[in-house]
Formats: C-alpha cells, sequence, structure tokens
C-alpha cells in the first residue's frame, strides 16, 4: 500500500499532466483533420488537373496493392479521370520510390488505354536543392509526357524535346533521375497488368 | 530547492533584452542549431519556424513555470519533454491544415522542435525556477533573438542564392545566383561568418570599454 502512496506522490503530476495534454492534442486533432484531409485531396486534384486538363472530376475508382522489386507490398489509389459528358478520358494514380536523398511521391496520369504517359507531377520529394529537384522542372516533366507505357531508359546526353522511351538525366543528378525513371517503370506495367486483370482497361494490350 | 529572485523591474527590462544580443540563444549560446541550419534557405520558412518556436517557448515556459513548485527534480525532464512535445505537435498540426505548403517545406524540422535546446534550456534555466511574468518575457526575449538570427541568415542566404527576398527579386538580372547558398554548406558559411562578426562586434564593444 505505501508502495502505491509513493508511487502516486511521485508521479501524479506527470500522470495528470499526460491525461490533460493528450485530451488537448485529441481536440486540436479532431478539430484540424478534416482540414489537413481536404488539404491533401485538394493537392492531388491540383496535380492530376495539371496532368489531364480535360477532366471534370477525378474518381476514386480502386485501391490497387503492387509488389515492388524489393518485396514490400504498396497500394496506389487509382482516379478515373471524368470529362464533361461523363467519359473516362484517362487514370491517374500515386506512385513512390526512393530518390538520391529520401522517398519520392509521384502523381502520374496516363490515357484511357493505358498506352502513353500523359505525364508525371511531384507530390513530395527532398531532392537537393539546384541538382535532383529539376525532376519538377518543365523541361525534365515533358520528356515523360506522351512517351509510352513501357520500360524508359535513361541516358545521359541527347535531345530531351524528343518524346520517345529515352529520357534525358539532369546534369549532376543521375540518380534522381533514375530515380523517377525507376518508380514509372516499376508502377505503370504491374498496374497494368492487374487493371487488364480485373478487366478495368477495355482496349487492347 | 532553489530560491526564487525576487524580480525587480531592471530584471524584467535585462530578462526582455537579453536574447536579442547578450544571450542570443543562435549567435551566442550556440542552441537550436538544427533549424538554424535546415531551414534558413529562405526567409518565409525561417520566420514560419520562428513563430512555432516562440508559440512552443511561451507556452511550454508558462506552464512549467505554473507547474513549477509540484516538479520532482528527477521527473522534471520528463514533464519539460511532454510538455514541450505537446505544443509542437499542436504547432504541427497548425502548420499542417492552415499551411501545408509551408510545413511540407519544413518537413520534419517542425516535430524536431521538440528536442530543440533552446526550449529544453529556457525551461530548464528559467522557467522552473521563476515566476509567471519572468517566464514569459525570457520566451519572448529568446524568441524574438531566435527570429532575428533565423531571419537574417534568411534573407542572406535567400538574396545570394535567388536574388530575391520573400520570393520578391532585388537583385539585378546580370546577378548569377550562388546556388551553394540554397545548400547546407552555405549554411554553414553564413552562419559561420555571422558567429565571427558578432565576435568581432563584441571585443571591439569590450576594447572600446575598457
Amino acid at each position: 500500500m505505501s508502495k502505491i502512496k509513493y508511487f502516486i506522490k511521485q508521479s501524479w503530476l506527470l500522470i495528470a499532466s499526460s491525461l490533460f495534454f493528450g485530451l488537448i492534442l485529441a481536440v486540436a486533432n479532431a478539430a484540424w483533420a478534416p482540414i489537413m484531409e481536404a488539404n491533401k485531396i485538394k493537392k492531388l486534384d491540383g496535380l492530376m488537373a495539371v496532368l489531364l486538363p480535360e477532366a471534370k472530376k477525378f474518381q476514386l475508382d480502386e485501391q490497387i496493392r503492387l509488389e515492388s522489386p524489393s518485396g514490400q507490398t504498396r497500394t496506389i489509389d487509382l482516379y478515373k479521370a471524368i470529362s464533361d459528358t461523363g467519359q473516362n478520358i484517362g487514370w491517374a494514380f500515386n506512385a513512390s520510390g526512393f530518390g538520391f536523398a529520401d522517398k519520392i511521391e509521384l502523381v502520374v496520369a496516363v490515357d484511357t488505354d493505358f498506352k502513353k504517359i500523359a505525364g508525371y507531377e511531384v507530390l513530395s520529394s527532398n531532392e537537393t536543392p539546384g541538382f535532383g529537384d529539376q525532376i519538377k522542372l518543365p523541361w525534365y516533366l515533358s520528356q515523360f509526357a506522351g512517351a509510352s507505357v513501357g520500360q524508359l531508359q535513361l541516358e545521359r546526353t541527347g535531345n530531351h524535346d524528343k518524346i520517345d522511351d529515352q529520357i534525358i538525366a539532369i546534369t549532376g543528378a543521375t540518380i534522381s533521375s533514375q530515380a523517377v525513371v525507376n518508380i514509372i517503370n516499376n508502377t505503370l506495367l504491374p498496374l497494368k497488368t492487374q487493371m487488364q486483370q480485373k478487366g478495368l482497361l477495355t482496349g487492347g494490350n | 530547492m532553489e530560491t526564487e529572485i525576487k524580480p525587480t523591474k531592471s530584471v524584467y527590462t535585462q530578462t526582455l533584452t537579453a536574447g536579442l544580443w547578450r544571450e542570443n540563444p543562435t549567435f551566442r549560446l550556440l542552441l537550436g542549431m538544427c533549424p538554424t541550419l535546415a531551414v534558413t534557405a529562405a526567409l518565409k520558412p525561417a520566420l514560419t519556424m520562428s513563430v512555432a518556436v516562440i508559440f512552443v517557448l511561451v507556452c511550454s515556459n508558462l506552464v512549467i513555470s505554473f507547474i513549477r513548485r509540484q516538479l520532482k527534480p528527477h521527473l522534471r525532464i520528463l514533464m519539460f519533454t511532454l510538455t514541450i512535445a505537446t505544443f509542437v505537435t499542436i504547432a504541427d498540426l497548425f502548420l499542417k491544415a492552415y499551411y501545408p505548403t509551408m510545413s511540407e517545406e519544413l518537413g520534419p524540422y517542425v516535430p524536431l522542435i521538440i528536442v530543440n535546446c533552446i526550449i529544453m534550456c529556457r525551461a530548464e534555466a528559467c522557467a522552473s525556477k521563476n515566476g509567471l511574468v519572468i517566464s514569459f518575457l525570457d520566451a519572448i526575449s529568446m524568441g524574438a533573438g531566435f527570429t532575428v538570427s533565423l531571419c537574417v541568415l534568411g534573407v542572406i542566404r535567400e538574396i545570394l542564392s535567388t536574388g530575391a527576398v520573400w520570393e520578391i527579386p532585388v537583385m539585378p538580372k546580370s546577378f548569377v545566383p550562388w546556388t551553394a547558398l540554397r545548400m547546407p554548406v552555405g549554411a554553414f558559411i553564413t552562419l559561420g561568418l555571422l558567429i565571427a562578426l558578432m565576435n568581432l562586434i563584441s571585443k571591439r564593444k569590450t576594447a572600446t570599454a575598457a
């Protein structure tokens, strides 16, 4: 009994404070969680709208589980891009992988048949300023817009205005450039296969 | 139990001005170096970080000062961490909700305020030994000193690395940006030079006084 008394005497302030602070945090979280969720959706919608400007809205179609080359399972949120007339005009989804400094999260868009890439935008990254963060710049991004869904190759030199399966690397940031190519290569084909199996893609191979 | 200092008017004034020069947390005490180096690539993130630190510093100093008589010596660090972590989480959630772009830019450095030595140091050195008024003034003073330091670093690095202040161009078009100043190396060099400048001014002041 005296031990319990001693314990309470020593730690009552810590226990009371923990409960009080926990309550404050719970209230703050409850108040701001809907705003944070709305921010996330707004950002994603904004990026998807940049990639597929003809789309009127993006509808979460399915959550697809993919296995990465390292054996880890990741969930892809697949959004269907819907036009004014209610037609499906493409697909958009999140894709991620490791870059030079940290995880790179992308939003990738493809056409209705999953044959051509409409482009990608960076959702979050922490690549080196002035070098790796050029993955967000139009000259690098534009190399992917219109490229075929397949295995893209990274080249150190070449013409970055030419749209083909060769992506010209950022000088001084080969790892970041390769990371983007890898993320797209490792996501697109496995995702396409799964979508075909689920019957989400109607046309061709 | 240590005796509390009975505050006089001059103690209030001294406390309020200490953080700006004499005990400047960044350039004099060399505390809180992690955010100082990490978020001063531009003025906006530097100022946001400073405001977050002032909020946490003021709230934690007030709470710790309020409960100082109940603090058990062996549990005090635990209580400091608990208090600081609560206010840092509130600041982090607030930024995520209302300033999501800035929250992303600051990344892990907002949650890392929990281990910012300035806040822990003020809780230990001031708030746990003084009344609410002194603790509040100390938090404002140290917060202001931290803000000024971070903003000076932010302005210098932003001008030289992008030719702009608060994203508004201020340098002529012919100016070639020093990209290195946006990177960690730029933070170390600028901080080192500013500390050297502070020391030089202090030495000259002492020499003149003598």
